[in-house]
């Protein structure tokens, strides 16, 4: 894990499979890593939340945004992202 | 050991391991539920006989490891260390054994007899996975099962090793997992200053193990045992460690990797990117092919919407003769013209740019959808960087090419104010939802086929202001600092679902309908009525006056008054520039109140459009208000993101301000051209 770490200081963003391939891990391993830097807070993952006008909506799981926000229903597919702490 | 003689056992696993479905299958209904004493996690017992034996059964909160991270890990852990049960069972998730295994490595130097159940084996087997649980129990000195929570009837082999473990207080055997821990310099050292220090169950490896981790709870506890002088000594050993958690994690993974190693075999399974991945991280092809890809995404979005260009138009050729229909049956003729040239006309608008609204959404929707919208996150993610911004500015920009209310609020991730004012400035500068249907409109009807050439040269465009606008700004904003990658997880690509991606679209073609039907009407009637004259000649209004006398001034940047005050009104609102189009130029010489008879005025007002506006001007327009500030509320929302008036103003006024240089800009290569 330490690895994983010493490998992003470059600024360089990486996928989940970029960096099983470039650490020669499987793609499990890296995932449980992942789980368990979060766990440990040492990476966040990144929540965004979508709409601007409206204080009531969108924060808790993302799903709820007014309509006058694009995406409505979109941005479910983005995969997640993750940075250092 | 209960005060009625039952056994304690306790169910220790982290959450979707089954421990419920164990827990059930062993109580049935002699469960009993209520809640953790002070707290509001859910407290599940039950109890049930096995042979001559009878068991209690306490279901502990799923966690992932035994920290001190939640309330649910802190009653976990203090359970286990009450020393109330007399044996734990725990569970791990056969088909992920390598991640799911970590409670067992956090539970190890814990002196509680145990065993491990390798729960979901069925799965296990279906993923080609052989499982030697012999192996794995010769190693940890517990007994290890595999396993299956649902099969109530095959629960022997639980049977067999739970009496195993309690008869024979089978304790975990921890020495290799000590022996990496010992690698650990400030793991040894931590461990020589505790010495044989104990608590209760809890042996010198766990308490030293946490410490590393920077554990505080444990830390107080193992410093109020030592005293003073060792208290100090392990404060200034602990000052030193530096990632104690990672090193201490990176030991535990190594241990259950080395443990399933040899007892667990597998199918191999190739990792390696997909075709498409492959060519989008390539170095120097990866950003041409996501810019293409949004390009082509772009232009494919215009083919819904030609046909609905021709509907608006056709609705507003009826203009005219409605007008003469309603005049002959009597109407006031105030009234009749402004059901015709106000209301009808913005309709007509409106409809024709329905069509690009549901064209973007339906290809944005799409590329989201089938999961390329992530990956070209992913390939701007450098891109940021040089723009002096953290790579999770790219969400708020993509959102904004929706909409910059939400891009402005999609900051509220980045933490440094900075780089969030600056995200927010450079995201005005991509055109929103509401650009990408009045400019192509606009586009198309004044230049036709040329319309993919404009929509890219903006494209062209957006990209150098945003870059030179990080370099003006970024400068007062963003401190250069040590940037460190993130990581992503690209989701998996997959068919989309076509009948939530329709309701999404037409949902939001509605949505814009009506909305931008609102904006564009209110403009057109505030412009209507300001142009409106007694006399029936526009002329003498005061508009058409205060028009003629600013027009020298905004010739400059290519706009006649008439363009010019149609990009004030965008301001309000993209579409607001059509409102005042769809009033001022059908009034050019030919106000209509009405009285006047269609013959006066052409039938058209597309053509009127054309006849009145040079393409030059068009395209000096065109610049005008795709780099306009977004709208009004994206004004607001700028305000309540950045909490700076002085900010707001400031990116308020540049935006205005380089729309006009760049509307000045385009006229002028516009003359050279035509």
């Amino acid at each position: 894990m330490q690895e994983l770490l010493e490998l992003l200081k470059d600024g360089r963003s990486r996928s989940t499979k970029m960096i099983a391939a470039e650490l020669g891990k499987p793609v499990e391993i890296v995932e449980r890593d992942i789980e368990f830097l979060e766990r440990t807070g040492v990476i966040r993952r990144i929540e965004f939340s979508m709409c601007g006008s409206c204080s009531g909506c969108s924060t808790e799981d993302g799903k709820k945004t007014c309509p006058g926000c694009m995406p409505q229903d979109g941005f479910k597919n983005m995969g997640v992202m993750w940075e250092i702490t | 050991m209960t005060d009625k003689n039952e056994i304690v056992i306790a169910l220790l696993g982290q959450p979707n391991s089954g421990k419920s479905t164990l827990f059930n299958g062993l109580t049935g209904l002699r469960q009993h539920v209520g809640n953790w004493p002070g707290k509001t996690v859910e407290k599940k017992e039950g109890s049930f006989t096995h042979g001559d034996k009878k068991y209690l059964v306490a279901d502990l909160p799923g966690t992932y490891s035994l920290s001190a991270n939640s309330d649910e890990e802190i009653i976990t852990r203090d359970y286990i260390a009450s020393g109330k049960a007399d044996v734990v069972c725990i569970l791990a998730d056969s088909s992920q054994l390598e991640r799911s295994l970590y409670m067992l490595s956090d539970f190890a130097g814990i002196e509680v007899p145990c065993f491990l159940l390798l729960n979901m084996s069925d799965v296990a087997k279906d993923q080609g996975k052989d499982i030697n649980a012999k192996e794995m129990e010769d190693k940890l000195g517990i007994p290890v099962v595999l396993f299956s929570a649902p099969e109530v009837k095959k629960y022997d082999s639980f049977y067999t090793a739970l009496e195993q473990a309690v008869d024979g207080k089978t304790v975990l055997d921890t020495s290799s997992l000590e022996k990496k821990f010992r690698d650990i310099p400030e793991y040894s050292e931590i461990r020589n200053t505790i010495g044989d220090y104990k608590d209760g169950n809890r042996t010198g490896m766990w308490l030293a193990v946490k410490a590393l981790e920077g554990d505080e709870p444990v830390t107080a506890k193992i410093k109020a045992e030592l005293g003073n002088e060792k208290a100090s000594e392990l404060s200034s050993v602990l000052s030193k460690c530096d990632k104690g958690i990672v090193k201490a994690g990176e030991c535990k993974f190594a241990w259950i990797d080395e443990l399933t190693a040899d007892s667990v075999r597998k199918e191999k399974k190739d990792a390696g990117l997909g075709k498409f991945d492959r060519l989008i991280t390539h170095r120097i092809w990866g950003k041409p092919v996501v810019v293409l890809t949004i390009l082509l995404g772009l232009l494919a979005s215009f083919i819904p919407a030609l046909p609905l260009m021709g509907v608006g138009s056709a609705i507003a050729s009826a203009t005219a003769p409605l007008n003469d229909a309603l005049l002959g049956i009597g109407c006031p003729s105030f009234i009749a013209a402004l059901l015709c040239d106000v209301f009808l006309r913005c309709f007509s608008f409106v409809i024709q740019m329905l069509g690009f609204v549901f064209g973007v959404t339906l290809v944005f929707g799409l590329l989201e959808e089938i999961g390329v919208m992530a990956r070209i996150s992913y390939v701007f993610d450098n891109s940021m960087g040089k723009l002096g911004l953290q790579g999770k500015s790219v969400m708020p920009f993509l959102i904004s090419f929706g909409c910059t209310m939400g891009g402005a609020a999609g900051t509220r991730v980045i933490d440094s104010w900075g780089q969030k004012v600056l995200t927010i400035a450079l995201s005005w500068a991509i055109p929103c939802g509401a650009a990408w249907a009045v400019v192509p409109m606009l586009s198309t009807l004044f230049f036709g086929a040329w319309t993919p050439v404009i929509i890219t040269v903006i494209l062209i465009v957006m990209i150098l202001h945003m870059w030179l606008t990080a370099k003006l700004f970024g400068r007062s904003l963003v401190k250069p600092s040590e940037r460190c990658g993130m990581i992503m997880e690209l989701p998996p690509y997959h068919k989309p679902k076509w009948g939530s991606l329709f309701r999404f679209v037409f949902g939001r073609t509605k949505d814009t309908f009506f909305r931008s039907f609102k904006v564009v009407l209110i403009v057109a009637v505030v412009f209507w009525l300001l142009s409106f004259t007694s006399t029936g000649t526009a002329g003498d209004s005061i508009l058409f006056k205060v028009g003629h006398v600013i027009e020298p001034v905004t010739m400059v940047f290519g706009m006649k008054w008439q363009t010019f005050v149609a990009f004030i009104a965008s301001s309000l609102g993209k579409e607001g520039a059509l409102g005042v189009l769809s009033t001022i130029f059908s009034g050019t010489g030919s106000i209509t109140i009405g009285s006047m008879q269609s013959a006066d005025k052409a039938a058209n007002l597309n053509e009127l459009l054309l006849a009145n506006i040079t393409k030059p001007e068009a395209l000096a327009f065109i610049f005008a208000i795709t780099f306009n500030m977004p709208c009004i509320v994206a004004l607001a929302a700028t305000y309540q993101e950045t909490h700076s008036a002085k900010w707001t103003a400031i990116i308020g006024s540049y935006y205005t301000a380089t729309a006009l240089v760049l509307a000045g800009i385009a006229y002028h290569i516009g003359m050279l051209i035509w």
